[in-house]
C-alpha cells in the first residue's frame, strides 16, 4: 500500500465504555478500518476529559469500570476517509469526529524497505 | 477586581445532593464562578430547610445523605452578573436564584505579601504564529541501534534543537504491515503503538526529516499546520536548556 502527499487525518473522540453490538466501540472501529483497507488506525486513552455530555471522564484508581476518554486517529487519503464516515455515523452514538489536513512525509514498512 | 460602590449580590439556593452532569450542582456553580473570574464566592451549608418540593431537609433525621440546603453567594458588578446569569440558570436546575442591590463599602484586597514579586510580575512571553506539527506513528518495540526507537528519536530531536516533543502511548492500533499492536495483560513484552508529536517551524522539521529516513524502518510520519500559542519565560528556558546540554 502506498500513501503520500496530501492526506486527511480523522480523529474520533468517545468513551472507553461505548459499545457497538456488545463489543467495545474502539475495537469495532479499528476492525472496520482494517476491513476497508485503511492505511492505519491508532487508539489512545486519555487520562481525563469531558465531552458533549460534559460528564467528567476520570479513570479512578479504585474502580474497575472507568469510562476513560478514547481517541482514535486514522490517516489515509480523503477518498478512503470518506468511505469510513458512513459507518462512523452509525456507530458513534455520542462523541466527536474531526477531520484535518495532513501531509504524508513517510509511510514505510519493513517488507517495503527490503523489496 | 471588584471596587467600592454599587454592585449586585447574587444568592443561589440548591440542595446538597443536586447534580449537574454527575457533579454536585454547588461545586459546578463554584467552578463556573471561579473560572469566569468572579471576585469571590462563598458556599454555606444550612442545617435545615425546605424548598419548592416542600420536603423538610434536616440533620435531625438519622440518614447518611440529607440533601441539606446549600447557599452560594457572590457579589459582582451588574454587568458581570448579567453576563453570568444564563449559564447559572442552567446550572441551578430546580434551585432558586435571587439578586439584591448592594453597596460595596470596602472591596476585598489580596494580602500585600501575596502580591507578585517584581520578578514574577514579568508577564510570560506570549508568542503566537504559524508552525507545523509532525506526528510520528511507530511501535513501542521498534529499535534503532539496539535502543528503543522512540527514545532515540527524542534524543536526536533534542540534539537538533527541535522545540519540543511529546510521546503518547496507544492502547491498540495497526499500521502499514497490518499487524495489530496492542497492550495485552497476558503478554510480557508490550508492543503498543507510539505517537510522537513534535511542533516546530516547517524549516526545522524539514531539515530534520532526513534523520527520520535513516532511523524509521516502519511507521508513518505526517505534517500538518498548527497555530501556536505559547507562554514561556523565554530567557529562563533558553538558559536552562544551554545548562543542561553543557
Amino acid at each position: 500500500m502506498k500513501l503520500e502527499g496530501r492526506a486527511k487525518m480523522l480523529r474520533i473522540h468517545f468513551g472507553e465504555d461505548d459499545k457497538w453490538e456488545d463489543k467495545p466501540l474502539y475495537r469495532v472501529i479499528v476492525e472496520k478500518c482494517r476491513e476497508l483497507d485503511i492505511a492505519g488506525a491508532t487508539v489512545f486513552r486519555g487520562t481525563e476529559g469531558y465531552g458533549a455530555s460534559t460528564l467528567i471522564r476520570r479513570p479512578h484508581l479504585l474502580s474497575f469500570s472507568h469510562d476513560a476518554p478514547l481517541m482514535v486517529s486514522v490517516i489515509d487519503s480523503e477518498e478512503k476517509i470518506q468511505k469510513l464516515l458512513p459507518f462512523l455515523d452509525r456507530m458513534v452514538g455520542e462523541g466527536l469526529i474531526a477531520i484535518s489536513d495532513v501531509e504524508v512525509i513517510k509511510y514505510v514498512h519493513q517488507e517495503g524497505v527490503r523489496s | 477586581m471588584l471596587k467600592a460602590g454599587p454592585a449586585k449580590k447574587v444568592v443561589i439556593y440548591v440542595g446538597e445532593d443536586h447534580k449537574y452532569h454527575g457533579q454536585s450542582s454547588y461545586s459546578a456553580i463554584l467552578d463556573f464562578l471561579f473560572y469566569k473570574g468572579v471576585s469571590g464566592a462563598s458556599v454555606v451549608r444550612g442545617i435545615a430547610g425546605f424548598g419548592a418540593d416542600h420536603h423538610l431537609h434536616t440533620t435531625r433525621i438519622e440518614r447518611l445523605t440529607e440533601d441539606l440546603p446549600i447557599k452560594v453567594e457572590f457579589i459582582e458588578s451588574a454587568d458581570k452578573v448579567k453576563d453570568l446569569l444564563p449559564k447559572l440558570q442552567e446550572l441551578v436546575g430546580t434551585g432558586l436564584i435571587e439578586i439584591q442591590d448592594t453597596t460595596v463599602v470596602k472591596a476585598a484586597e489580596t494580602e500585600p505579601s501575596k502580591r507578585k514579586s517584581p520578578a514574577a510580575a514579568l508577564p510570560p512571553l506570549k508568542r503566537e504564529g504559524k508552525a507545523k506539527m509532525m506526528q510520528i506513528f511507530i511501535g513501542e518495540n521498534d529499535k534503532w541501534r539496539d535502543k528503543p526507537l522512540y527514545k532515540a528519536l527524542i534524543e536526536s530531536m533534542r540534539a537538533n534543537d527541535i522545540a519540543g516533543v511529546t510521546v503518547y502511548q496507544g492502547i491498540l492500533g495497526y499500521g502499514a504491515n497490518r499487524r495489530i499492536h496492542r497492550d495485552s495483560a497476558l503478554h510480557l513484552s508490550h508492543d503498543r503503538p507510539i505517537l510522537l508529536s513534535v511542533i516546530d517551524t516547517e524549516e526545522k522539521l524539514r531539515a530534520f526529516s532526513p534523520m527520520l529516513d535513516s532511523m524509521i524502518q516502519q511507521g508513518l510520519v505526517v505534517l500538518s499546520d498548527v497555530d501556536i500559542i505559547t507562554y514561556a519565560h523565554d530567557f529562563e528556558t533558553s538558559d536552562r536548556r544551554k545548562e543542561s546540554r553543557s
